[in-house]
């Protein structure tokens, strides 16, 4: 994965915390990460479709999506209802849209996809053969990790439908594409 | 959740998995839910941006899992192993990568994001405010159950290329 997609991604989340919940965010330590996400208690799940492909994943653990959520949202939430989720999603959905805005200036065109949000620590969640840009955002509500597995196609380049069937073959008279 | 989005779907993974099992597969009773959905040992998910919007899963036991591997790859799996975890991906990428084609030829054209798998029993997905329609397909090995969170996008024409606007001096 190209470094030159993080930098949107971490100018986006310091920008939107910073206006929605006034945080004060410092960037804990980049790795790059090949194994599959061991999911912490949310998992917010992004997909981006265009000339920049792939997944963002933002995690954290519950207290810090309650504490993020409560100060959105103005009133307090003890238990991780689905306002409180839907809250934490429409956040990784503002700062997807963002960075993706950024990429646009770029000459990056893509979509982002409605954001699914995963709770329930523990399961793995893989990306294939996409390896993944972690970055811990540190802020006073707790830790948000951002998870990039992205890459870019060139821009402008036409959609290929070849990508789809390399595996399976789907014989002559059912092959639509 | 529009019932049009769901025949593209259930006929593409009828059609591939009838294909590829060499066996007439069955389509399980359809159903609505509301709320999230919790995970089996093995979940696909793909999302899909365009005139049609939204995130579907494909979710199964570990055994159908391995099973569907070891049938698409033509090798014997004992695991769930990167490999097979990239043919299982890779079989619910086909699907809704056919189902995109035919929604497309209605009109609804979108795209289709790579895929991502969960592997884990007992989480829970929220699709939030979208209520997930829940095909289970079944095969002699087990069955795969399709959830589609799917509505109409904002984007009816994603491919049409973009005009710019000219700025208007307004002074």
């Amino acid at each position: 994965m190209d470094a030159k997609l993080l930098n949107p991604f971490i100018q986006a989340a310091v920008e939107v915390l910073k206006a929605e919940v006034d945080a004060n965010v410092s960037r804990g330590e980049i790795s790059m990460q090949k194994s599959s996400l061991t999911s912490d208690d949310i998992t917010v799940l992004i997909n981006l479709i265009g000339d920049v492909y792939g997944v963002v994943m933002y995690g954290m653990h519950k207290n810090t999506c309650l504490n993020l959520v409560s100060k959105i949202m103005g009133q307090d939430f003890i238990e991780l209802n689905s306002l409180a989720q839907s809250g934490m999603a429409e956040l990784g959905n503002v700062i997807s849209g963002r960075a993706t805005i950024r990429f646009s200036e770029t000459g990056y065109k893509s979509n982002i996809s409605t954001p699914t949000v995963l709770t329930g620590n523990g399961v793995e969640i893989s990306t294939l053969d996409f390896p993944r840009i972690v970055v811990p955002l540190d802020t006073q509500f707790g830790i948000l990790t951002v998870h990039l597995a992205l890459r870019t196609k060139t821009p402008g380049e036409t959609y290929n439908p070849e990508e789809f069937i390399p595996l399976i073959n789907v014989p002559p008279s059912q092959n639509v594409f | 959740m529009n019932v049009k989005f769901l025949n593209p779907f259930v006929s593409s993974a009828h059609d591939i998995l009838s294909l590829e099992m060499h066996e007439t597969v069955q389509r399980g009773d359809l159903r609505l839910d509301n709320g999230s959905y919790q995970t089996d040992d093995v979940t696909v998910i793909i999302s899909l941006v365009g005139a049609v919007a939204g995130t579907v899963f494909y979710s199964m036991s570990k055994e159908v899992a391995v099973g569907l591997a070891s049938v698409l790859m033509g090798e014997k799996f004992d695991s769930l192993d990167r490999l097979a975890q990239s043919g299982v991906a890779e079989l619910g990428n086909v699907i809704t990568g056919q189902a995109s084609m035919k929604l497309a030829e209605a009109g609804f054209e979108s795209n289709i994001s790579t895929p991502s798998l969960i592997i884990g029993k007992g989480a829970a997905i929220s699709t939030l405010e979208f209520p997930r329609l829940i095909v289970p397909l079944n095969t002699s090995i087990g069955s795969m159950t399709i959830h589609l969170a799917l509505h109409e996008g904002l984007q009816p024409n994603l491919k049409t290329p973009q005009l710019e606007i000219p700025k208007v001096d307004i002074s």
